[in-house]
């Protein structure tokens, strides 16, 4: 037998990143699902732009990036497969006998998935350019970046999914079940604050402000945040607060994610 | 080299490994044999640092393994066939895991043609059956050219070829030097390709040995099996004489404590027809079933009078 090994021995940060890299393109249902979520916010975004005429208050980055409202659960299911798929499919024992310190198998799949989600993000954001180019002609307002926070709402888009897809991926690898992650996902980032808002007040808006539901605010232009924030009874978060909050629950949950994974024993 | 020193495994109240001390030497294939849920599995997951110990060691090459800086060159692991996501190709399995070393992908090709998975490369890993399963198993194993080698139930669910393969396989790799530390719940397997046998019950160890000591603790090991018209007459007279008596069913003693012309003459004295008379052997079985008689944890109620 011969040994074909080049360089130095053993696992590196670098080394694990493309192994999870690997994993990651190498099951066809994560490319299925990336194309699907650019499919599902480009038809989104053209439904929803049929509907809105100028005199609706929607901004033309409102309806390039409307498509988010369903395209996030894409990412949602990608990062929690990402999560959990270790778990469900007994990867795990190979994984984590191979790269036995366990945590950099963590921190790659959190890199692999964000830019997975970034690359998808960017994709979907232009085909939903593109599929409301047609109805802009009509009568529908068009996207225009000299609009104050326009062009901040179309980044705002990218971040927003990359930073749903690392929930998913904190909750599924804290979870290690599918369903339940999902069912947590979709709680935080989309039906919690829905449910809440049918009953708003200064105890429901100051949750709604604090779920990662509030990082959808970074797809909002200064018209409409200054809107949202006229009518909420809870904290003014400004700007950038609605996706600090998502950051701080994404940080929160993989810390949790990876104390589990280092202390605990893996099936 | 795998020492496992006083391991102990507990789960809530329940105890899976139980002051478990072994060693696995270079050289040599160890079998590790025990009834199903004897704690086999939960010791090798523990060797290999997917689970902690409650209390106790276990090193391989005199480090844990989760402190080993090469875990893939160090130690070769299969712990079970299903440790595969179906979606994934078996190229691409191979090709993560020797990422994850710098292990270049002509070494991941020279793994798919030593274990006879060459045409089933580009398969996905869930259209395979169990026994191409255990072969990717073991391909992740050889990977990195590891010293060690720690395979469960590496022949479960192989046809004749691939068992006599395994076979083959683990004697070579013990003869290059490494140390093969091989589970198993069947016994003959073990006793034609393993050099010593470590045995549990119940997570406590049962015996370490050769596979000919074992043998030769057999009960029936140096036992006197003999065959007349009247078994109890005979009986009486031997133990007169000294010596331990079993009765069997067909008229047939075991007995104990006397050799084959004992017994003959025995018969003789009391005036009965000797029908078959003969020394009898032992087997690895036989001294298996014995040791973990007590500990199976799950049997039939048609086995337990059954000791042969």
């Amino acid at each position: 037998m011969t040994a074909a090994v080049m360089g130095r021995p053993g696992s590196t940060g670098l080394r694990v990143l493309r192994a999870e890299w690997t994993k990651l393109t190498s099951v066809r249902s994560n490319v299925w699902i990336a194309l699907g979520t650019v499919a599902v916010a480009a038809g989104t975004a053209y439904g929803l732009g049929l509907f809105v005429r100028p005199g609706d208050g929607r901004s033309g980055s409102w309806v390039v990036t409307s498509g988010f409202v369903l395209a996030q659960l894409g990412f949602l299911v990608l990062g929690v497969l990402v999560g959990t798929s270790e778990h469900t499919t007994g990867t795990a024992r190979t994984t984590y006998t191979t790269v036995p310190r366990r945590l950099p198998v963590l921190a790659a799949q959190v890199q692999v998935t964000l830019l997975a989600a970034l690359t998808t993000a960017s994709v979907a954001l232009g085909a939903s350019y593109l599929a409301t180019g047609g109805v802009r002609a009509v009568d529908a307002p068009a996207l225009d970046l000299s609009v104050p926070g326009a062009a901040r709402a179309l980044l705002g888009f990218v971040l927003a999914s990359a930073a749903v897809a690392l929930l998913g991926v904190g909750l599924g690898a804290l979870l290690r079940h599918p369903a339940s992650a999902l069912v947590a996902g979709v709680l935080l980032v989309l039906v919690g604050d829905h449910l809440l808002a049918m009953n708003p007040g200064r105890t429901t808006d100051t949750i709604r402000a604090f779920l990662p539901s509030s990082g959808a605010r970074l797809l909002q232009d200064d018209a409409a945040l200054a809107g949202l924030d006229a009518v909420t009874r809870g904290p003014q978060l400004g700007v950038w607060g609605g996706g600090v909050v998502l950051l701080v629950w994404v940080v929160v949950l993989l810390a949790a994610a990876a104390y589990r994974l280092s202390r605990h024993d893996v099936r | 080299m795998i020492e496992v020193e006083a391991l102990t495994k507990r789960y809530g109240s329940t105890t899976a490994v139980d002051g478990l001390t072994f060693t696995a030497r270079p050289g040599t294939v160890t079998g590790f044999l025990g009834p199903n849920g004897a704690g086999k599995s939960t010791t090798m997951r523990v060797v290999v640092g997917l689970e902690r110990p409650t209390s106790g060691t276990a090193t391989v090459a005199g480090r844990r393994y989760a402190d080993l800086p090469a875990p893939l060159h160090a130690v070769g692991v299969m712990l079970d066939a299903r440790s595969v996501h179906p979606g994934r190709t078996a190229y691409k399995h191979l090709l993560a895991m020797a990422q994850t070393h710098g292990i270049g992908k002509a070494r991941v090709r020279e793994v798919l043609a030593q274990t006879g998975l060459e045409p089933a490369a580009n398969r996905r890993a869930g259209t395979f059956s169990l026994g191409m399963g255990q072969r990717l198993g073991i391909a992740g194993a050889l990977l990195g050219d590891p010293a060690t080698l720690i395979l469960d139930e590496p022949v479960n669910g192989l046809d004749p070829d691939g068992v006599l393969w395994v076979r083959h396989l683990v004697r070579e790799l013990a003869a290059e030097g490494r140390t093969v530390l091989l589970s198993s719940h069947l016994m003959h397997e073990l006793a034609l390709c393993a050099d010593r046998v470590v045995i549990i019950g119940r997570g406590r160890l049962l015996a370490d040995a050769t596979v000919q000591e074992i043998v030769a603790r057999s009960e029936r090991a140096g036992a006197v099996r003999v065959r007349t018209t009247d078994p109890e007459a005979l009986a009486r007279e031997l133990l007169t004489a000294g010596a331990d008596v079993t009765p069997q069913d067909g008229g047939v003693l075991q007995v104990h404590g006397a050799s084959v012309d004992d017994v003959g003459t025995a018969a003789r004295r009391c005036g009965v027809t000797v029908l078959e008379l003969g020394a009898e052997s032992g087997s690895l079985e036989d001294a298996y079933l014995q040791l973990t008689g007590d500990s199976v944890e799950y049997r039939t109620a048609d086995t337990l009078g059954r000791t042969r």
